[in-house]
């Protein structure tokens, strides 16, 4: 399992337009927005959250549209799947890979972007945690998607999986307000989890299973 | 000793029956050549036997408990951005490297060992994929069309690699176009599924 996570951390760090993309895309819309609509600062501290939200929904659904088209298309899928007969652990740390590489990533440019729009310094932490878990639900909804469509193109089934990740976009957005205007942190943040580590223990097995149909 | 045996496969797709009743077995140290003319299922029966497709009828057994087996297929699993180097420290594990580093120089990739792998020819390509082969410890070599795009002195060693293989007690599978020079058993797949 480390080891094929060390594989993937190897393969993602020479594909620079995979993860630095984007990130730069993140950061880009992040500055772009305020600087786009004329708004005075009481307002945007007010409705930034929501593009903070918005575009870790969406870069999320960026990063992981090739996660495994990739392999399916250049026949390394197969050659793993005949080194350990199950995808499982292949998908799990793929999916932990691209969280570590962009996810986390992703969470701390959303802090920073929080900080800089009135959120104090104490309250910075607790927007990475749930940005963090939040980048862990949506990547392996995502993934799911990409599997789903591996050979027409992941973008179709990424978009198909797109309601999946609607329930943690409502619980990102509880777990901002808590922040905001105080109260439940904890409580949220707790429920996040346990919807990560749920969505952690079974998406992979669902993944594993459609990228083996695939292969078929 | 058996090492692979298949019974009665069929393997069907859109209702065209591709083949039916197979049966067949390989020993230890035995080659098997498929052949068949295009679209006859050769590289269907090979990815049946590998259990990465399901067949349509039969199954296929493998007399050996963790059986290692290497494959090669119409996909060269190498990835175009890293150089052939970085593949190999990609493919193979710490041990096994130095053996695929000094196959990388016997084929004649050491020239090129830092450009990107987009950047080389087919054959060059075709090579670096075949390097999985050729360093892996494997009982049984499963190969689809290993000679396309091969310069004939890298055919030749394909050909003397495979037959030390067999010698060596390792069986192989094997769809080829280009008659291959080691002693293998035939399997004829016709176009006609009847036949």
């Amino acid at each position: 399992m480390i080891n094929f996570f060390f594989l993937e951390a190897f393969k993602l760090r020479h594909k620079l337009r995979s993860w630095l993309g984007p990130l730069l895309i993140m950061i880009l819309v992040l500055i772009a927005f305020p600087l786009s609509i004329d708004v005075s600062q009481y307002d945007l501290n007010k409705f930034y959250f929501s593009v903070i939200v918005v575009s870790l929904l969406m870069i999320s659904f960026l990063a992981t549209e090739s996660i495994f088209s990739e392999d399916y298309e250049d026949g390394s899928l197969e050659q793993l799947y005949l080194e350990e007969k199950d995808f499982y652990k292949i998908v799990l740390a793929k999916i932990l890979t691209y969280v570590f590489f962009i996810g986390i990533p992703m969470a701390i440019i959303g802090s920073v972007f929080s900080f800089a729009n009135g959120v104090s310094v104490t309250e910075v932490p607790k927007i990475f945690v749930i940005l963090s878990i939040s980048t862990l639900i949506l990547f392996n909804v995502f993934a799911f998607g990409s599997a789903l469509s591996i050979n027409k193109g992941s973008m179709l089934g990424v978009l198909a999986s797109l309601p999946l990740a609607l329930p943690a976009i409502v619980l990102l957005g509880r777990g901002v307000r808590t922040v905001q205007y105080g109260g439940g942190f904890f409580e949220v943040s707790a429920l996040m989890a346990g919807v990560a580590l749920i969505v952690m223990a079974i998406m992979p097995i669902i993944i594993s299973a459609t990228l083996k149909t695939h292969l078929e | 000793m058996q090492l692979v045996t298949a019974n009665n496969l069929g393997y069907s797709i859109n209702e065209k029956r591709l083949f039916h009743n197979l049966t067949f077995s390989l020993n230890s140290g035995c080659g098997l050549h498929i052949k068949g003319g295009n679209g006859s299922g050769k590289s269907t029966l090979l990815r049946i036997i590998l259990e990465l497709t399901s067949p349509s009828k039969g199954r296929v057994d493998y007399c050996k408990p963790n059986l290692q087996v290497s494959y090669l297929g119409h996909k060269n699993a190498i990835k175009h951005y890293l150089t052939p180097m970085q593949n190999l420290e990609l493919i193979f594990k710490s041990s096994a490297l130095p053996e695929a580093i000094k196959w990388m120089h016997t084929l004649g990739l050491n020239k090129v060992q830092d450009e990107l792998t987009a950047n080389l020819s087919f054959g060059q390509q075709k090579k670096l994929a075949l390097i999985r082969i050729f360093a892996s410890q494997s009982d049984l070599i499963i190969l689809d069309e290993p000679f396309v795009g091969l310069d004939n002195t890298s055919r030749d060693l394909l050909n003397e690699f495979l037959q030390k293989k067999l010698a060596s007690d390792s069986s192989l599978i094997l769809t080829s176009h280009i008659e291959p020079n080691v002693l293998c058993s035939e399997l004829v797949l016709t176009d006609n599924a009847d036949d």
